[in-house]
């Protein structure tokens, strides 16, 4: 039997977790290596995510694998050699959950509102 | 024993083709965030290790949990794939690593262990190609074996082991 590789689904919309969220945005505007890519999302988040060592590349692992990201070797002389970068799929994702999430938000603030005049009126 | 040192035993205990690929960054990226708070106050910095090894242990479950039940055509996306080729530029002991290759434990010269287990990978991918019918890539690597078992003929004549 030969292996066959699955391509990904670009159309699943499932809602994403946190910290892919934060990885998938951080690598949105540059590439970057491990460590610039845990301060950066401490930055993003406003020093409410720290991840972890072990938690942002089991994160890493699985988005290669979703081949939402890639490695690649960076030309610069510094330590880190190894950097990740956003493919199109997962910039593709990336604005689905953005979406979803505006979405999310248009509803809450119309419901919100919906209740503050009712409120008011009552 | 150091942070660093507890760091490094933990690594090892992860499958090996995820620390093939990823303990040398891992230990990169810890070793940054030791230095950066070992410059504060001790509870910072001695929370920041604790906090990052008891990740690494969580991290150590879910990643067995990950290789057991993820195909391998799905992983080989991510991780090194020991079916195929090593490619131009990767060095012998990162991707046998994965195989769990330890050539520390070889009396024989190094580029002669790395040669004799570069034919039994290609040994075994063959085996694996013809057993999934896939001659063409099973007729490459047989190519490719006769190519190294005449490298390791001459290895052992240079190093004087026939």
């Amino acid at each position: 039997m030969r292996h066959v590789i699955q391509k990904p689904d670009v159309t699943k919309t499932k809602p994403l977790t946190e910290p892919v969220v934060l990885i998938l945005l951080s690598l949105a505007d540059e590439p970057r290596h491990g460590y610039a890519l845990m301060k950066d999302i401490e930055t993003l988040s406003g020093g409410r995510v720290r991840l972890r060592t072990g938690t942002l590349y089991g994160a890493l692992r699985r988005l290669l694998e979703e081949s939402w990201i890639e490695r690649f070797e960076q030309s610069d002389t510094s330590r880190e050699k190894r950097a990740y970068r956003l493919t199109s799929v997962g910039r593709k994702q990336l604005q689905l959950e953005l979406d979803r999430l505006k979405q999310l938000t248009r509803a809450a603030g119309s419901r919100l509102a919906r209740l503050a005049s009712e409120g008011e009126g009552g | 024993m150091s942070g660093v040192r507890v760091f490094r035993v933990l690594l090892r205990l992860y499958p090996s083709d995820y620390a093939a690929l990823f303990a040398d960054e891992m230990i990169n990226a810890f070793e940054q965030g030791c230095n950066e708070y070992r410059s504060q106050r001790r509870a910072p910095f001695v929370r920041f290790v604790v906090r990052e090894l008891v990740g690494l242990i969580i991290g150590l479950i879910a990643e067995w949990i990950a290789k057991l039940t993820t195909d391998t055509s799905t992983r080989g996306r991510s991780l090194p794939d020991l079916r195929k080729m090593r490619p131009a530029g990767v060095p012998y002991e990162l991707w046998f690593a994965a195989a769990g290759t330890n050539y520390r434990q070889t009396s024989l010269p190094m580029e002669v262990a790395q040669a004799q287990e570069r034919v039994r990978f290609l040994l075994n991918a063959r085996v694996h190609a013809a057993t999934d019918r896939d001659f063409q890539a099973a007729r490459s690597y047989c190519y490719e074996e006769y190519r190294e078992r005449d490298k390791v003929r001459f290895l052992k004549k240079k190093y004087g082991l026939e």
